[in-house]
């Protein structure tokens, strides 16, 4: 592998990594805060994805679809949160398995109901569809570069709401002791609404940026799901710093395993995560 | 002592098994609902194995389904191509390969509990899916086919014809009965007591001197073992096997099997496993969206329905201690 190559697998790898990281603190925030392992994490990816689709064939601007369906992912969010996962606060974690599951079901067939089984793709945005030179022969697409950069800009703006803001604040206190932020007087059932719609909407952001790289088919939600499960299993579950470097790694790998060994490159990441294991059961940074 | 927890359970198993052997000759020769049932029968030592595991030592994986299609694998793999093999002997080396992959697959998912392993489970049997999925020697996604089913015959007497729809459908209810009563006897042993009480209160159970990783590692491996068993019998039955049999959403369904039938019971994974299935098959019929029901069900199911409908059952015959 030469030089330009190898320059452009790692930024392909970084923006996988990145958009892992993207779905996967969706995933570790919910559980940090509100101890809630949603399974159909993945369903909202593929929701996001699919809803993209919808809204940019409909009105022809990938901008306003990407709008429309993160506000939609936003309200799917609040109402599964009001209705379904406020039930599972005093259960135990095999009913939250349970009842996630019975809404993965419940996504999937509306997804074969509404579009089909055929795969499905959306086009990427004009003003995003050139490429950048890297050297002479190699080129770059700005889209994927663009994923990278909004990826990050999430990421920061994260960082900085959970550390500086008064949300944040309760954020963190509702991670260490949950209780003692009730004694406090924060309306804990609202910020548990405000975090499972972040999550949600975490899940289909991701969704929809992907959607123009990506072909929407059924099961890609649950594809998606396992991917996250590794890194937040290498991260350690409830950090979103680890959620972080544990995307980055996982999607350099995935992406450098795909290339220099084909074969076993759908087992890569799951070794990983085994050898990472048999380390640090708790994961790279436990919360 | 008797094995059964409760009258209701001793009526359910009688009745279950009496109806059950006279099944064959209700349905005259009607291979297309005895194939139904014996494939029901296989998914419920499936999911009595699971039931048990989870159940009873209160650790959840949602990644037994590897098992189940490891069994399969395994069969098919070993097994000359155009040769006739002994059911019995293939039936102890299923059981134990698959218990020694259970071995070393519990010594790393065994290291953690609660939402840890769940996840963990999921991504290995996910794993194992992939390993399938894309080997070109094991068949990729299509899978390996079943040419030649075994003989059945023991000290060269053969009572079984495998081939034959309502033979092989008395081996499945068979090895349902003997699982059912493996299960009910180790519960009652004092390595099932063991077990209930690393549930009940684990630090207890440390400081009274039990190694809850070895308790725990034999669960897992009895349990596994029995998954693959019931995944040989599904290759048996189909002829073939896939990878999609090791696919995450057969684990999360037999899981709400487990549930439905009520957890930890052993005799509520058959109540589940024939509710599930019939409900499965009668919606099927209706729309081609059956998912939707179904989810619209498991959810109503965890929200209302705590411990299955045994629990119903016990509570309602008097639970003896």
């Amino acid at each position: 592998m030469d030089t330009s190559l190898f320059l452009v697998q790692l930024l392909n790898g970084v923006q996988y990594g990145l958009l892992l990281f993207l779905i996967a603190s969706g995933l570790t925030l919910v559980f940090g805060v509100m101890g809630i392992l949603n399974l159909a994490h993945g369903s909202m990816y593929m929701i996001g994805a699919y809803l993209a689709y919808y809204f940019t064939t409909l009105t022809d601007s990938f901008l306003l679809a990407f709008l429309i369906s993160g506000t939609m992912a936003l309200v799917i969010g609040i109402i599964i949160e009001r209705f379904l996962i406020i039930h599972l606060y005093k259960r135990d974690h095999l009913d939250q398995v349970l009842l996630t599951v019975g809404l993965i079901f419940i996504f999937n067939a509306t997804q074969s109901f509404v579009w089909g089984n055929d795969p499905l793709g959306v086009e990427v945005p004009e003003l995003l569809s050139g490429s950048i030179k890297l050297t002479d022969i190699v080129e770059y697409p700005v889209y994927r570069l663009f994923i990278s950069l909004l990826c990050l800009l999430v990421a920061a703006t994260m960082y900085f709401t959970i550390n500086k803001t008064r949300l944040g604040m309760m954020i963190r206190a509702g991670e260490s002791d949950r209780a003692m932020v009730e004694n406090l007087g924060v309306d804990i059932s609202k910020l548990f609404t405000i975090v499972f719609a972040i999550g949600v909407f975490l899940a289909s952001l991701a969704g929809i940026v992907s959607a123009p790289i990506v072909s929407l088919v059924p099961g890609m939600g649950e594809h998606v799901l396992i991917s996250c499960f590794v890194v937040v299993v290498i991260g350690g579950l409830g950090s979103i710093k680890g959620a972080f470097v544990a995307a980055l790694i996982v999607g350099i790998v995935d992406t450098y395993a795909s290339v220099l060994v084909p074969q076993a490159s759908s087992m890569s990441i799951y070794l990983l995560m085994a050898l990472i294991l048999l380390a640090k059961p708790q994961g790279l940074f436990k919360n | 002592m008797s094995i059964f927890s409760s009258k209701s359970e001793k009526i359910f198993i009688y009745l279950f098994f009496a109806i059950g052997l006279f099944i064959p000759l209700f349905l005259e020769g009607n291979t297309f609902y005895i194939n139904k049932f014996s494939t029901i029968i296989i998914l419920s030592i499936f999911v009595m194995s699971l039931d048990y595991l989870v159940g009873r030592t209160g650790l959840i994986t949602l990644g037994h389904a590897m098992f189940y299609g490891l069994g399969g694998y395994i069969f098919t793999i070993l097994a000359p191509e155009y040769e006739a093999v002994n059911f019995w002997v293939y039936t102890f080396y299923v059981m134990l390969i698959s218990g020694f992959i259970a071995l070393i697959v519990g010594l790393i998912v065994l290291r953690t509990s609660g939402i840890y392993m769940i996840m963990i489970t999921l991504a290995l049997a996910q794993m194992t899916f992939y390993f399938f999925a894309d080997s070109v020697e094991y068949g990729g996604l299509d899978g390996l086919f079943v040419y030649i089913k075994p003989e059945t015959s023991i000290f060269g007497l053969s009572f079984l014809d495998l081939d034959n729809e309502t033979h092989f459908y008395y081996l499945c209810l068979l090895s349902l009965f003997n699982c059912f009563v493996f299960f009910k006897v180790i519960m009652n042993s004092s390595f099932g007591r063991v077990i209930d009480a690393l549930k009940e209160n684990p630090d207890r159970a440390i400081a009274l001197g039990y190694n809850i990783f070895h308790f725990r590692l034999i669960a897992y491996v009895l349990s596994s073992s029995l998954a693959a068993y019931a995944g040989y019998l599904f290759a048996l039955q189909f002829g073939f096997v896939n990878p999609s049999m090791m696919s995450w959403d057969i684990s999360a369904t037999a899981l709400v099997m487990a549930l439905l039938g009520g957890l930890g019971s052993v005799f509520g994974a058959i109540i589940g496993s024939f509710m599930y299935e019939g409900l499965h098959y009668y919606i099927e019929h209706l729309t081609e969206y059956w998912m939707f029901f179904m989810g619209v069900l498991i959810i109503a199911l965890v929200l209302t329905l705590k411990h299955g409908i045994a629990g119903f059952l016990n509570a309602l015959g008097g639970k003896r201690s």
